[in-house]
């Protein structure tokens, strides 16, 4: 676990995060990222406490629908990189009240200022089509990157929840973060406490999630061994057809 | 009860699924045409991306088109030469066709002409269908006798070559207008996911003149061979066909077609025709509202994201 402590002009605050754990729970809905942890301030100033968990960044392909002789149709389709696979951001507060704008543009914090990585991250967990075609990058056009994160959140894959972090007992704080059924690859967890608006000590860890369950072990065949899936795919059709005309035969 | 489908990436309601292809699986069997056509736009109004609902519901009409065959043969009224003409025809058909739907779903533009074919065919063949039902019932009404088979086979039909005896449908014709027929019903299974009976049945009553009882039976060859074909090489090629998706397509189609065997008998079939086409006019014009008015969200994630 890194442990980053920011330093601030005097006076000194005496903050930290301790014995913050950070656990992966699997249930039927998905697995669930849990954090508990402990506030150590001898001030006892007014803390906030904001959990982050990201998803591995991926190229998004999308397109922009225009008119076309009455019809709307897709226009060329453009690519937007590093977006996070998954962002939810769980605080003791909403967000805007715990810091302004700037700093949480400055820290990636939020569903409208969270930043976009450099490169995706490309292996045997991502899938696409391969070859696909795109007629550009759209990483400088912020309407692009505003368009993806709309989708995404429409998805339910970025979100926020202002009260998902509570102070169980003074000092002792709890998060509970949803994670979607479907993403498997390396998450980051982040867990910052803030007073007066800047952060003040810094928590990171990195989560592997693996496929598991037997919807996504179909995903792997579906991706991984694509023919044998599909010839399995129609001889389960056929055969059911034809238990299907033996049961028929009966009536 | 919500089940994630991994191909698809959303998840719905399970017993809604089943109750819907029972629904679409009651009909088909019950009317004989018309239900297929309105699965994948029903499966679209669910969340399912077009690209996996043309391709799962493909093995969905493999597996009732394999039954219907097996009570046809039963019955001694399949011709397999002429059907398995027309499936030849068809496996041309469909590999060609899940290779165009590829390129479109790389282009981007898949969605879209999946949701423009289901508009255009839904349209015709609901305002076929009405016109026909209505036709039907006015004329039972009236107390006419039901219209003589019309003749539709044009001229040049008589003079082309490689003419093949078909000894149980009673013909002597060449093969290509059975290869072309097989191979149109190829490409649209693949690339609407439907089986094409609606176009086959037609085709092999008015144009080819098989006798009526046949007509069925041989068109279901193609029918399984094409979507069997094209669920094979949209999984190959696209990796599109959703399992999970398919065992509840199955589970829903099979009760809904072995309830609408036994209820065909029963109904009155022309009033359910024209109701039929109601509402595969309406899910037509769901389907060209969403291609002709202005979407709200002007942004539309593709497949192929890395």
């Amino acid at each position: 676990m890194a442990d980053q402590p920011y330093t601030q002009p005097a006076p000194a605050v005496s903050a930290a995060l301790a014995e913050t754990n950070i656990r992966v729970a699997s249930g039927p809905g998905g697995a669930r990222v849990v954090v508990y942890g402990a506030v150590f301030d001898p001030r006892a100033r007014p803390s906030d406490v904001v959990v982050l968990v990201r998803g591995p960044g991926r190229s998004v392909r999308l397109a922009r629908k225009s008119r076309i002789l009455g019809l709307w149709l897709n226009g060329p389709p453009k690519v937007v990189e590093g977006a996070p696979g998954f962002y939810r951001i769980a605080s003791t507060r909403p967000l805007a009240e715990i810091a302004d704008g700037g700093s949480r543009r400055d820290l990636g914090l939020g569903v409208d200022a969270m930043r976009f990585g450099a490169s995706p991250q490309t292996g045997p967990t991502q899938f696409g089509a391969p070859g696909a075609g795109v007629s550009g990058r759209a990483a400088d056009d912020p309407r692009w990157r505003e368009a993806v994160v709309r989708l995404y959140a429409r998805r339910g894959l970025y979100g926020e929840d202002p009260a998902g972090v509570r102070f169980v007992d003074p000092g002792l704080f709890r998060a509970e973060i949803g994670l979607p059924a479907a993403a498997a690859g390396t998450y980051r967890a982040e867990v910052l406490l803030i007073q007066d608006g800047r952060p003040v000590a810094r928590r990171a860890r990195s989560l592997q999630l693996e496929p598991a369950g037997p919807a996504l072990g179909l995903q792997v065949a579906a991706h991984r061994r694509p023919w044998l899936y599909g010839v399995a795919a129609a001889a389960l059709a056929l055969a059911a057809g034809w238990l299907a005309s033996l049961a028929f035969r009966r009536t | 009860m919500d089940l994630y489908l991994p191909i698809a990436e959303v998840s719905v309601n399970a017993p809604l699924v089943i109750a819907l292809a029972a629904a679409v699986g009651f009909v088909s069997a019950a009317l004989g045409v018309g239900g297929g056509l309105l699965m994948v736009p029903v499966l679209m109004f669910l969340g399912v991306p077009p690209a996996v609902a043309v391709a799962t519901e493909a093995s969905h009409v493999a597996a009732t088109s394999t039954a219907g065959v097996i009570a046809f043969t039963r019955r001694r009224a399949v011709d397999f030469r002429m059907g398995g003409v027309l499936a030849a025809g068809g496996a041309v058909g469909a590999v060609i066709g899940v290779e165009l739907f590829r390129r479109l779903r790389l282009a981007g533009q898949a969605d879209l002409v999946v949701s423009l074919a289901y508009f255009l065919f839904l349209s015709v063949v609901g305002g076929l269908m009405l016109a026909e039902s209505l036709t039907a019932i006015l004329r039972r009404r009236r107390g006419e006798p039901a219209a003589p088979r019309r003749d539709l086979r044009p001229l040049w039909l008589f003079g082309l070559p490689l003419r093949l005896r078909f000894p149980q449908s009673r013909l002597y014709i060449s093969v290509i207008p059975p290869l072309a027929l097989g191979a149109i019903a190829g490409v649209l299974s693949a690339t609407m996911g439907i089986g094409g009976g609606f176009l086959l049945v037609p085709a092999l009553a008015y144009w080819l003149r098989m006798p009526a009882g046949l007509v069925v039976g041989a068109s279901l060859l193609p029918i399984i061979v094409t979507t069997a074909l094209a669920t094979v090489l949209h999984a190959g090629r696209n990796q599109t066909v959703d399992l999970a998706l398919a065992l509840l397509l199955l589970a829903g189609g099979v009760l809904g077609a072995q309830l609408g065997a036994q209820a065909a008998a029963r109904v009155r079939s022309e009033e359910l025709r024209a109701l039929l086409a109601v509402v595969v006019l309406v899910v037509g014009l769901k389907m060209g509202l969403d291609l002709f008015v202005r979407p709200e969200e002007p942004f539309v994630l593709l497949a192929g994201a890395g």
